[in-house]
């Protein structure tokens, strides 16, 4: 029962109260490289929960026998071992996708939110937890990754999901395809989901 | 935990979950390795076909496979191997590799031509690191398909492909990726120069 409870809360957390890229900004990188397609962001964030949930996991199940002075080095070990596999896994299996992400696979190492979880929740956190904290995390990041994209994805190719949805004789906003436009994105909805947080809190206060 | 603190502990541990996932790792690799390399040359095939607007009915590997033997060989010439769409006996046209420098890495790929060089009747990317969604669109098919039935019978000072906002420009640059789109250019230019010097045909 109370696990349950637990791993609503981690939920809860990862995807709003602490989504990783809304309130904690960090795994920014890769949130303004892959979002101009929404398949692309699809698998990128797909890809980053299980290297997220997975390392975490693995951090977590070692962490009474590793060494804390050498703790950093064992966590960037585990976290490229995961992301090799995925790099290895798109190359046999989803051949396109591998392509279309390019570069920014092997990146997964160097996001923030693995790192970030692996130090902040996973060392101090029983496996099955960290677990969980990882993959609402991903998912945290998964959700603004795909609401970027459609935004991007929709204005600059007139597409969701690589399907035309616009009409025909639309203008497709070129802008939206380039990095500027998730610089815009980004910040308009880390605006909007900072105003709902801390208006949620002022009506907490006022209630009191 | 007391063996913590020793000098030794720390590399022993290091040492064992090294090796640890070095297994794990090269097993995966292992038991992957002739998926990806089928899936590389099966790729290679499906481009060739693709410049020679040949495609098989469906993207299976097989179908691939025995439409490619059935109707292309391969061949050295001009300091090139190339492949060679056959109609039985006779050459119905070539696909000539080119390389050169993109804007992140190197763009090579393969352009088809004609059996009398006169035009050039398509195009496909074998390796690219252009950025994805901009540069890396010279992957898709709408940017590709206007290399097909492009005249080069009479372009002037070996400038085939022209991508440029004025007139006499024969192929679309992709917007927002203006350097990549110029590397493209100058890349079959200068390979399809060098081919033609060798075989001397003009």
């Amino acid at each position: 029962m109370s696990l349950k409870k637990d791993a609503k809360k981690i939920f809860k957390k990862g995807i709003l109260y602490d989504n990783p890229i809304l309130v904690q900004v960090i795994g920014i990188c890769s949130a303004l490289a892959v979002t101009n397609r929404m398949m692309n962001s699809l698998i990128m964030g797909i890809a980053l929960s299980f290297v997220t949930a997975f390392s975490s996991m693995t951090v977590s199940l070692l962490k009474s026998r590793t060494p804390r002075h050498i703790r950093m080095m064992v966590q960037v070990l585990i976290i490229s071992a995961y992301v090799i596999i995925v790099d290895i896994f798109l190359k046999a299996y989803m051949i396109d996708m591998s392509k279309a992400l390019g570069p920014y696979v092997g990146l997964i190492i160097t996001n923030c939110i693995i790192m970030g979880r692996a130090e902040g929740f996973a060392q101090s956190n029983p496996p099955l937890l960290s677990f969980l904290d990882g993959l609402s995390s991903g998912f945290g990041y998964t959700l603004v990754l795909l609401f970027i994209s459609l935004v991007r994805e929709l204005l600059g190719f007139g597409t969701v999901f690589g399907r035309a949805v616009m009409p025909q004789n639309f203008t497709k906003w070129t802008l939206m395809v380039m990095p500027p436009s998730a610089f815009f994105i980004l910040a308009l909805i880390m605006w909007a989901a900072y105003n709902l947080r801390t208006k949620k809190e002022k009506e907490g206060v006022e209630k009191k | 935990m007391k063996n913590q603190k020793s000098f030794f502990y720390p590399i022993i541990f290091m040492t064992v979950v090294t090796a640890f996932f070095v297994f794990i790792l090269s097993a995966f690799s292992q038991a992957t390795k002739d998926t990806i390399a089928f899936n590389n040359e099966s790729e290679l095939r499906y481009k060739i076909l693709y410049i020679f607007d040949i495609l098989p009915e469906s993207k299976n590997p097989k179908d691939i496979e025995k439409v490619f033997n059935e109707h292309v060989e391969e061949r050295f010439t001009g300091g090139k191997n190339i492949y060679v769409l056959m109609d039985g006996e006779k050459e119905i046209s070539y696909a000539v590799p080119v390389e050169g420098p993109g804007l992140w890495g190197t763009i090579s790929g393969y352009v088809g031509l004609n059996e009398d060089y006169s035009k050039i009747t398509g195009i496909d990317f074998v390796k690219q690191s252009e950025t994805p969604g901009l540069g890396g669109r010279i992957s898709e098919e709408s940017y590709k398909e206007q290399f097909r039935e492009i005249d080069i019978s009479d372009s002037q000072d070996g400038k085939f492909i022209v991508s440029s906002p004025q007139s006499g420009s024969n192929v679309d640059a992709i917007a927002g990726a203006t350097q990549t789109s110029s590397a493209v250019e100058k890349l079959i230019n200068e390979d399809l120069n060098d081919f033609f010097k060798k075989l001397e045909v003009k």
